[in-house]
């Protein structure tokens, strides 16, 4: 009887604990949730009082040293998020091999350097959202009736020979799509056959496309994208405040269309 | 299955749920110690040649890192297929002797079968060092390229060790890795010197093991970083001093690596700019201290195609360049034995500039220039048409 007692003591006891376990757990994961939804304070995010952006410039038009300064359209990105965030910004030029390094040791705050998003480094760093998509495009004349992969059967399409564009043709080719390959040496003779009328279609990179439209002064063709290839800008997975912050100074720039004139104005 | 509920039934029910744990923490057991249905048991399969019309083509390839056993063995098929004898392959001494004396040659062992199983002989470079052999990290804190002269001699004993084991696969061993740059010399002001030391020391050791192997010194970065640079000394002068220091008679053949960067593969050597034929210079330091004998090996170079960087030239270039850097040393450097481009594959992509020096993407996707630098290696007509003339209206 005295035995049966202890054991149903016990038995409230266990049952107690477990609801204060559970409403610990509980009121640990709500703090969790209001910290997170409050808004990050930009003092503790960047606590030096500044924002240090880590770049490789080494890749115009993204990023270049003209030999005093870096420039680029990753500069200027940078410089806009600062100043959305009302903080100064630095840059410290670093090889790309180092990029990530200097991120993970606390050398920089970001990199902001055509980063495409590595799934591979997610156990340390934390990514933004996309403000650039290098991906492939197929371009195409802009009278073309169909604009999309699929009226492509048959059709002539250029590419710069050996390039990223060649190994999806022949990628397209091996999967039985009958296909007239045409390469040329550079990119820009694959968009010139386009203009000429010597290509059904023309895959380079969006970059290229931009540069090209840029400096002929026709943006008269169609494209889609046929691969992403999405630019992001990297926080250390730990500093979840800065990553907010940029984050949503991001999104701000593009709901504003200000990423959309950086990348106008680059390329 | 009913005798065993019947057996649980009958038990107390604090004794059912130590039963039944026990019997999962068996399980687990048995789980744990059982043979796992492991990389390892990827077939050799049979014995293959390399069939190729240019013995001297090399790849330097990157398996030390590689997971999967089966990965390892698709580079080296298509090493195989691609035409190249050779390999250059790191093999990290901290990953096969994790303590003192105690080998683990398990990541190495599966390279070297498959390698010999397709027929291709290796170029080894040997480095990284062993946190045993570095100043306990709370006395200084040191990178896995530092190596203290005290740890010389430990060293040694690894490449030895390893030259002995492999003596029937490797052809060559490479006693570090660009010494003339800081950040390869444990970021510390780079010491020829010392380096030299390191060889002396070595040399004797590897050739007590294994007779036939070649030691290769040098492996030393193009860069034009002037005495007094941080960053590291350019390789003329580290060659010059490495001679001075008394090197000579501890290495068989020079590793020199020679990049194009944006030069084609005739363009001349001046050791102000970065080149394909900057060799040639390290050749002529060879020869001033009486090395005219030994040969050389290019163990890395090769040139880059990504569309922004730098440091790039158009994948058409990076193709062209890449088969005439071949061609040119065929017709004119009769000293060099082997010429070993940057790289084959990478594990993982980068994704940035560096994934454009390799022949295959990681996802083992060929890419045009393994087809073009495949035609030369088997002597085949190209197969297909390479690019067409700049397109003109009319």
């Amino acid at each position: 009887m005295a035995a049966t007692a202890t054991r149903r003591l016990t038995r409230r006891k266990r049952t107690i604990l477990a609801l204060l376990t559970a409403a610990l757990s509980a009121t640990l994961f709500a703090i969790m949730l209001i910290r997170q939804a409050s808004a990050p304070d930009i003092n503790e995010a960047f606590p030096a009082g500044e924002i240090v952006v880590g770049v490789d410039a080494s890749f115009p038009p993204f990023a270049f040293d003209d030999g005093r300064t870096a420039r680029g359209l990753d500069i200027e990105l940078a410089s806009a998020i600062a100043a959305e965030l009302g903080i100064p910004v630095r840059f410290e030029n670093i090889g790309f091999y180092a990029l990530y390094d200097a991120l993970i040791s606390g050398r920089v705050d970001l990199l902001i350097s055509a980063l495409r998003i590595d799934r591979a480094r997610m156990d340390d760093v934390r990514y933004t959202q996309s403000y650039y998509d290098n991906g492939l495009v197929i371009v195409m004349p802009a009278d073309a009736p169909e604009t999309n992969i699929e009226s492509l059967a048959e059709a002539r399409i250029a590419f710069e020979y050996a390039s990223s564009a060649d190994t999806q043709v022949r990628a397209w080719g091996e999967a039985g799509r009958a296909i007239q390959r045409l390469p040329y040496e550079l990119p820009k003779y694959a968009l010139d056959a386009l203009q000429l009328g010597l290509a059904d279609a023309a895959i380079v990179d969006a970059t290229t496309l931009r540069l090209y439209q840029r400096e002929t002064m026709n943006s008269t063709s169609h494209f889609e994208y046929i691969t992403s290839d999405p630019y992001a800008i990297a926080a250390r997975i730990d500093r979840v405040d800065a990553w907010k912050l940029v984050d949503g100074a991001l999104a701000a720039l593009k709901e504003r269309g200000e990423i959309a004139r950086i990348i106008d104005d680059w390329l | 299955m009913k005798l065993k509920r019947k057996l649980l039934a009958d038990l107390p029910r604090s004794r059912r749920v130590f039963a039944v744990a026990m019997f999962a923490l068996a399980a687990l057991g048995i789980a744990l110690i059982s043979p796992r249905p492991a990389d390892d048991q990827v077939p050799l399969g049979e014995q293959q040649v390399v069939e190729t019309a240019k013995p001297r083509v090399c790849v330097h390839t990157l398996l030390e890192n590689e997971v999967r056993e089966a990965k390892i063995k698709r580079s080296l098929e298509l090493t195989r297929e691609l035409g190249a004898a050779t390999i250059v392959q790191f093999f990290p001494w901290a990953y096969y002797e994790p303590q003192p004396g105690r080998f683990s040659w398990d990541g190495a062992d599966r390279i070297v079968r498959h390698a010999q199983r397709q027929g291709i002989r290796i170029i080894a470079r040997l480095g990284l060092v062993p946190g045993w052999a570095r100043p306990s990290s709370e006395a200084k804190p040191t990178t896995l390229n530092y190596l203290p002269p005290d740890s010389y001699e430990k060293f040694a004993h690894f490449a030895a060790a390893f030259a002995e084991r492999y003596a029937e696969a490797i052809y060559a061993v490479i006693i570090w890795n660009e010494p003339n740059l800081s950040f390869e010399w444990g970021f510390r002001p780079v010491d020829p010197s010392a380096y030299t030391r390191l060889l002396r020391i070595s040399y004797p050791r590897i050739k007590a093991a294994n007779p036939t192997v070649k030691v290769l010194a040098g492996a030393l970065a193009p860069t034009r970083e002037k005495a007094g640079s941080g960053a590291g000394l350019n390789e003329f002068d580290y060659l010059s001093a490495m001679y001075q220091a008394g090197a000579r008679e501890f290495f068989d053949a020079l590793a020199m690596h020679t990049y194009g960067y944006h030069d084609a593969p005739s363009a001349e050597p001046d050791p102000e700019r970065l080149n394909f034929r900057r060799a040639e210079l390290l050749r002529e330091i060879m020869l001033h201290h009486g090395d005219e004998h030994k040969p050389a090996t290019i163990t890395e170079f090769g040139w880059n195609d990504h569309p922004r960087w730098t440091g790039a030239v158009r994948p058409s270039q990076r193709s062209a360049y890449t088969v005439q850097a071949f061609e040119y040393a065929e017709k004119n450097w009769d000293w060099v034995d082997n010429l070993c481009l940057w790289a084959l594959r990478y594990p993982a992509d980068t994704l940035s500039y560096p994934d454009n020096f390799t022949l295959i993407s990681a996802d083992f996707t060929l890419k045009p220039i393994y087809f073009a630098l495949q035609d030369y290696a088997r002597g085949w007509a190209r197969s297909e048409e390479t690019w067409l003339p700049p397109p003109r209206a009319g």
